[in-house]
């Protein structure tokens, strides 16, 4: 009698299955799609997404360095003057290695010069090569606004980006600029546009390696899952695996049968996805294997890396455009943020400079560009050992394509008092997620007049392309 | 074999028959041989419509089915006893029965029985992994199902997780905070409100725990606890109708509960806050092995302790609620919870989660407003009784109509742990060695992708308002939370759990079988047997006729191997647990 588990398969218990199954292309209906696709261009191009979830500290991630400013940003969050490491202020030292100088001789706000957190001497590495750029000071907007109309109580005149502040929802905003309960993200939008172009693999335009997230699920495109390990295959469904067929056939049966219960079927659905995708997946890594060491124990690393295998699978799998999604958590450092946040920094440095230089490895550089997000930035000011929800914040772009070594977007003022924040340093953003996204999505092969379908506020603003990439 | 593939072929074109056929007798035999009581033989019809008064409201269990469904929804599963009791005393009483139970074992004394409080040089105060082995062994052992079924619920609701606590014995601090939902789990809102809030465990998980006041320097009170017991612990974000609803300003539309300065204000009263190494006998132990002493477990179950001199004495305004300056901490922390816990938002905010969690992700709003109505006042006067509260929601209309072929939006995904627990509580659970060596189940690849008191963060593994994009529910504007861990890697890591789990201990702890070894060589009746504890008899024909064909291709005799059976007993187990009839709890 065959069973599920024979010996063989009992002492394989952990292994990691590459066996090729039976692949079937998910039949995509592209007629279906939109012909908006912009992309007759043979290139190749993948938008990655690193998100840190928790809301990112932004003064101590991209910290005022020269001593004026650095005095101000010490004063506040150490509750006194001088240099060394106190209360959540690093040690102005400390910053001495990561300091940036831009490119062109470029002056900022109140002659500001900045500092990378420590851990971030490969992207400081990367800044000084010019593939690395700083976005100061973004957040959601639904339109340009000022202290005055923020504190205004005509919301009519004024809108405001819902619950502001809220984790759940500025995620949900910042990836799809609606907030928690939205299902479509502006990264799924793009794929949208580029399904047509991604032939029989088209399910692999929207990938996530961190689990489900709004911003790769399209109106068409459907976010698709990758796990570290690559896809995972369903061993009792698998002749490699299980040689007894009429158990294969009743498991696959009883896992993919249609139903008229919408839960159901969902879940049908999903395993059907699953089950298709995995061989061909599986098929195309098996021949991508970088040299580039990724860091062990880092899961944003190991997120990237499986990124970095599938951009390599790319042509085999015949993808024009791809947009991914990885994630940290961590990032909600009210406590014990000088404890915490150096090393969080130290994981995002060394997975997106190991990224990089896979992209390098691989000839893709110039076709893949990484971006950070994050639910909001943080405040200023201190509460003893971490800082409280906050709005704006300054986040990183990427890659061979980006006009990096420099700035972009304005400076604030290190202060909990100027009008560019809503008290204890909390940025009021001077440049809109719509804005930001805007910029990606015109790199990617968007046009102008698809960018109001994906970004339904960028109108509101006068500018769509902020020259980062 | 080959027969068998033949009719595996046939068996999905064959018509659907009604869900009256020999496996439906057999269930019947199974139960009589069970020596469980006989049937009610009523079918849960009312009696006849036709005199003037109404039907009187269910009050018990008619059927085996109803009985397996109500007590799915109410805890993990459906033992023999508990079937029985439904239908010859009824739910009132069943329920009754068990908010009268005592109290079982706690995760801490748990703890204390294993071991895991020991001082030893291999510093094992540190290690992590006996608070996964802890709650493995509330979810799975002791008779005390519907306590830890519901306090479960709480735990995703008020979240604490395990994974960020470090320092000292981490198992004592999720063990204590565990321990704090199911003692109250049958209490009061207002009272369990007051303990998390005062919790060692909530206090390193959202910063209360050393919470300074302002000072001259520009330092701020820390606003998170604060922020999250309003958003997610009592009111919420909208102001709510009693029904769960959103009001609508003159412009249609919500309202928010709070803003910005109600946080910072609210933020004082959590400030002054930190652990009590010392009270009820806590002390230190000089270690030689390192420079620090290690305390005993004490912290984790003491109430924090309250500093005046570290808390703030501005005055607090917050939901309209003046706090004067200068106000003890202890009084102004009561005058805040009394606030939030009277907030027309708690009840509904309260409920509509709870009916998710228990029974289904899109209640009507009738049946929130009833079951807030009950958490308005229990019927005698009491707001916040968590019984009524509990009571209300499984004995409402809406939990207790028996599904319908039209209803393809009610019930919901059954979460991967919940699944887990109810497949070994029902096939009977051995521990070779009473340690519940299970370790962190979240690995989407290899595990569940969800693990008891792990949520990566206080916003839980999923959201109450989550949608799939790109579904059906998102066209019909329906929630379905759980579906958040749902997604190709996750369905075929669970299917390969299952796979394993259903046949093989993982360490110490596996399937034994115990109830069905005896009876393996009657399939029919096995699968009957099966499909009412774990399904509430949901599935198909279709699905039962491919599952009993591959049971019956192992032949099984009473004098097959005790391996033979239990091979055959797992295979059907396994493709229950996968399918998605079985998935979706309706």
């Amino acid at each position: 009698m065959s069973t599920l588990w024979t010996r063989r398969l009992i002492l394989q218990r952990a292994m990691q299955l590459s066996a090729m199954g039976v692949a079937t292309p998910l039949a995509i209906n592209l007629a279906a799609v939109g012909e908006a696709a912009a992309f007759d261009s043979t290139d190749y191009k993948a938008l990655v997404c690193v998100f840190m979830y928790g809301g990112n500290d932004y003064a101590n991630t991209v910290v005022p360095y020269d001593p004026a400013n650095y005095a101000l940003y010490h004063q506040i969050r150490a509750g006194a003057g001088g240099e060394n490491e106190s209360g959540i202020a690093l040690a102005r030292a400390d910053l001495a290695a990561t300091a940036l100088t831009p490119v062109g001789g470029q002056v900022l706000t109140d002659n500001l010069q900045y500092a990378l957190a420590p851990q971030l001497a490969g992207l400081k590495s990367l800044w000084d090569l010019g593939k690395v750029a700083v976005q100061l000071n973004v957040g959601p907007l639904v339109q340009p606004t000022t202290l005055l109309q923020y504190n205004s109580t005509n919301r009519v005149t004024n809108p405001l980006p819902p619950k502001l502040f809220s984790h759940n929802d500025q995620q949900s905003i910042w990836q799809s600029n609606g907030s928690e309960g939205s299902t479509i993200g502006w990264g799924g939008k793009l794929g949208d546009i580029a399904l047509s172009s991604n032939a029989v693999n088209s399910l692999l335009t929207c990938i996530s390696a961190s689990g489900n997230a709004v911003f790769v699920a399209g109106h068409q495109a459907l976010q698709y899952q990758i796990s570290p390990a690559g896809a995972i295959k369903i061993a009792a469904a698998d002749p490699a695996q299980s040689n007894w067929q009429g158990l294969r056939d009743a498991v696959t049966a009883l896992i993919t049968r249609s139903s008229t219960h919408a839960f159901e079927e969902e879940l049908a659905v999903v395993t059907r996805r699953s089950m298709a995708m995995e061989g061909v997946v599986n098929a195309a890594l098996s021949g991508v294997n970088p040299n580039t060491a990724f860091p062990g124990g880092n899961p944003l690393a190991a997120q990237l890396k499986i990124v970095a295998r599938l951009i390599g699978a790319g042509a085999t799998l015949g993808l024009k455009r791809q947009v991914f999604f990885v994630s940290l958590g961590g990032f909600d450092n009210h406590n014990l943020l000088m404890q915490d946040h150096p090393n969080l920094m130290q994981r995002v440095n060394d997975a997106m400079s190991a990224f990089y230089a896979a992209t390098v490895e691989l000839g893709v550089a110039n076709k893949v560009t990484t971006f950070t997000a994050s639910d909001f930035g943080r405040t200023l000011s201190s509460n003893a050992d971490g800082s409280d929800h906050g709005w704006g914040s300054h986040q990183f772009v990427m890659g061979g394509a980006v006009n990096g070594g420099r700035f972009y977007g304005t400076a604030p003022h290190v202060s909990i008092q100027t009008d560019d924040q809503v008290g204890q340093g909390r940025l009021l953003p001077s440049t809109s997620v719509d804005q930001f996204a805007a910029t990606l999505a015109r790199w990617f092969g968007c046009s102008a007049a698809e960018l109001p379908g994906i970004l339904p506020n960028i109108g509101n603003f006068p500018n769509n392309s902020l020259g980062f990439v | 074999m080959q027969d068998l593939e033949a009719d595996l072929e046939l068996a999905p074109s064959e018509p659907t028959t009604d869900r009256t056929d020999d496996v439906r007798g057999a269930g019947v035999a199974v139960a009589a041989a069970l020596a469980l009581s006989a049937c009610g033989g009523g079918g849960g019809n009312p009696p006849s419509p036709s005199p003037p008064p109404p039907p009187p409201p269910v009050s018990k269990a008619g059927t085996d089915t109803e009985a397996a469904r109500f007590l799915l929804q109410a805890q993990f599963s459906a033992p023999d006893a508990d079937i029985s009791a439904l239908k010859t005393s009824g739910f009132l009483a069943w329920l009754n029965s068990q908010y009268s139970s005592q109290l079982g074992q706690t995760g801490v004394a748990w703890l204390n029985s294993q071991g895991h409080n020991s001082i030893t040089a291999e510093q094992r105060y540190f290690w992590p992994q006996f608070g996964d082995f802890m709650i493995w062994n509330q979810l799975l052992a002791g008779p005390d199902q519907m306590r830890k079924r519901v306090a479960l619920a709480l735990s995703e609701f008020f979240v604490v997780s395990l994974s960020p606590i470090d320092g000292f014995y981490p198992p004592y601090v999720i063990g204590a905070y565990w321990d704090v939902l199911t003692a109250n789990a049958f209490g009061n809102f207002r009272t369990l409100l007051e303990r998390i809030t005062l919790n060692a465990g909530m206090g390193f998980f959202l910063n209360t725990r050393g919470n300074l006041k302002e000072d001259a320097n520009g330092r701020q009170p820390d606003e998170n606890y604060a922020r999250e017991v309003m958003q997610l612990f009592t009111i919420g974000l909208y102001e709510l109708n009693q029904d769960g609803t959103p009001k609508l300003d003159a412009n249609s539309r919500p309202i928010e509960t709070y803003g910005q300065d109600d946080i910072t204000n609210l933020a004082r009263v959590f400030t002054g806050y930190d652990w009590d190494y010392l009270a009820n006998g806590g002390s230190f132990t000089d270690v030689p092995w390192h420079d620090y002493d290690v305390p005993s477990t004490h912290f984790a179950t003491n109430q924090m302790w309250f500093n005046p001199g570290n808390h703030s004495t501005l005055e607090v305004n917050f939901l309209g609620t003046n706090i004067p300056a200068n106000t003890p901490g202890p009084e102004a922390l009561r005058i805040a919870l009394d606030r939030l816990f009277n907030h027309p938002n708690a009840g509904p905010f309260f409920a509509r989660q709870m009916i998710q969690r228990l029974v289904t992700s899109n209640p009507t709003p009738e049946y929130v407003g009833r079951v807030a109505a009950k958490f308005a006042n229990n019927g005698s006067g009491t707001r916040g009784d968590l019984r009524a509260v509990w009571t209300a929601i499984l004995m409402d209309d809406e939990a207790r109509a028996m599904p319908v072929a039209a209803d393809m939006l009610k019930g919901k995904l059954r979460e991967p742990v919940v699944r887990h627990v109810q497949m070994l509580r029902t096939v009977g659970i051995t521990s070779s060695n009473g340690k519940y060596e299970i370790y962190d189940t979240s690995p989407a690849d290899q595990a569940l992708g969800q693990s008891p008191l792990r949520s990566p963060s206080v916003f839980n593994f999923f959201r109450p308002g989550y949608v799939p994009p790109g579904t059906a529910m998102a066209t019909a504007g329906k929630q379905a939370p759980e579906f958040q861990l749902l997604n190709e890697t996750t369905t075929a890591g669970y299917i390969n759990w299952v796979q394993w789990t259903s046949r093989f201990a993982y360490n110490d702890v596996g399937p034994n079988y115990s109830a069905l070894l005896p009876i393996a060589q009657d399939t029919d009746s096995v699968l009957a047997w099966l499909d009412l504890r774990l399904t509430a008899n949901q599935l198909s024909n279709d699905s039962l006729n491919l599952i009993r064909a591959i049971m019956g291709a192992f032949a099984i005799t009473a004098a097959s191997t005790q391996e033979q059976k239990l091979n055959m007993l797992a295979t059907a187990t396994f493709l229950i647990m996968i399918s998605p009839e079985y998935l979706v709890q309706k």
